[in-house]
């Protein structure tokens, strides 16, 4: 076997075997070069010394009233919560609704007033229809009587018979 | 009752633990499996804490977060992993932000007077003397001072290792790294151990 100690990667065996979570084929192999190899050997026994030394560490019981206090903060803790539902259930049912709805009125609009338009044209077309003078009404329509008249002595009568 | 049981999810098995399957019915309002999650992980979470932070209230009151963030955590929990995996990491967290904050320095103090809250092993032994007492206390405030002495990360994954028997993937999943970097903090962790702690053979 391969010294663990050479290799980065196998130097977990021997934290393992100090654990006693190797598994019995490596047990084995290990043991083996343990007889072998200094070095591994004062790593394992270095390593059983820190094993048994952190098992005379006990610690200290949790507390008799532990649940009682954690019980007590999470009442605590759903108290508040539907405290504030409490607060804020009749503002949603009698507020939220029409409050929604006029944000929602506030955001069309905004949307609205952000969407590309073309701009000259209406203002063009508004700015004519606002400008006309009465005479120019007169004019206009003296033009198409005239035009209706030029029309008429351009056709041929109806009742007129064909030769 | 199996620690491990098979649920059938949406048309695939699936293994899921039973912690996993209690706190599911704690997320449907089953208030009575969430006691037993507590039950079941409360001296587990406590010794955690109080062996990272080294002071026992602090570690009871790090213990009342974990699981008042579990039970505020109900609504949206999903088992995604193992239930251990998720509260420990909860603990974890806490606890590395409770050092960094400095309640560690309440451990230092904790460390140089004697302890009226450890365990009085002693009382369980054959009436050992004074100076056997004395000897085991000098030895445990060793251990103590030289697991308080590593760095957070590393004595986090000795702790699950050596008193959690979590295995190498899940002690990395807590940490939020890899499992050789773990491996690696746990080699080095138990060097600098065994370092500061060859004499007691």
């Amino acid at each position: 076997m391969k010294c663990p100690l050479e290799t980065r990667e196998d130097k977990e065996i021997l934290v393992a075997y100090g654990s006693g979570a190797l598994n019995a084929g490596d047990t084995k192999l290990l043991e083996g070069h343990l007889q072998t190899c200094s070095r591994c050997r004062e790593f394992a026994s270095g390593q059983r010394v820190v094993w048994e030394a952190l098992d005379t560490w006990e610690a200290a019981p949790v507390s008799a009233d532990f649940d009682q206090r954690l019980f007590a903060r999470i009442e605590q803790d759903i108290s508040w919560w539907q405290r504030m539902r409490g607060r804020l259930g009749p503002l949603i049912i009698h507020r939220a609704l029409p409050l929604t709805a006029v944000a929602a009125l506030l955001v069309a609009g905004v949307l609205l007033d952000w969407s590309p338009r073309p701009k000259a044209l209406p203002r063009a077309t508004t700015a004519q229809v606002e400008g006309l003078q009465p005479e120019q009404v007169v004019r206009a329509l003296d033009e198409m009587e005239v035009l209706n008249q030029f029309d008429r002595l351009m056709k041929p009568e109806p009742n007129q018979p064909k030769m | 009752m199996p620690e491990w049981v098979n649920t059938n999810m949406g048309g695939a098995t699936a293994a899921l633990d039973y912690d996993a399957e209690l706190m599911l019915r704690v997320k449907d309002g089953d208030g009575a499996s969430f006691g037993v999650l507590l039950e079941k992980h409360r001296s587990s979470v406590v010794h955690f804490l109080y062996r990272m932070v080294q002071h026992q209230a602090v570690a009871e009151e790090l213990a009342q977060e974990v699981f008042l963030r579990v039970y505020r955590s109900r609504g949206t929990y999903e088992p995604t992993a193992k239930f251990t995996t998720w509260l420990f990491r909860i603990a974890t967290h806490l606890a590395l932000n409770a050092l960094r904050d400095g309640k560690n320095e309440r451990s230092e103090e904790r460390l140089d007077e004697r302890s009226d809250e450890m365990p009085a092993r002693q009382v369980e032994d054959r009436r050992p003397s004074v100076e056997q007492s004395l000897v085991r206390e000098a030895a445990l405030d060793e251990v103590r001072r030289a697991v308080a002495a590593l760095p957070d990360k590393q004595r986090a994954a000795v702790l699950m290792h050596k008193y959690k028997e979590m295995e190498y993937t899940q002690i990395a999943k807590v940490l939020n790294c890899s499992e050789s970097a773990v491996k690696s903090l746990l080699f080095r962790a138990y060097e600098t151990l065994r370092a500061r702690l060859a004499h007691m053979a």
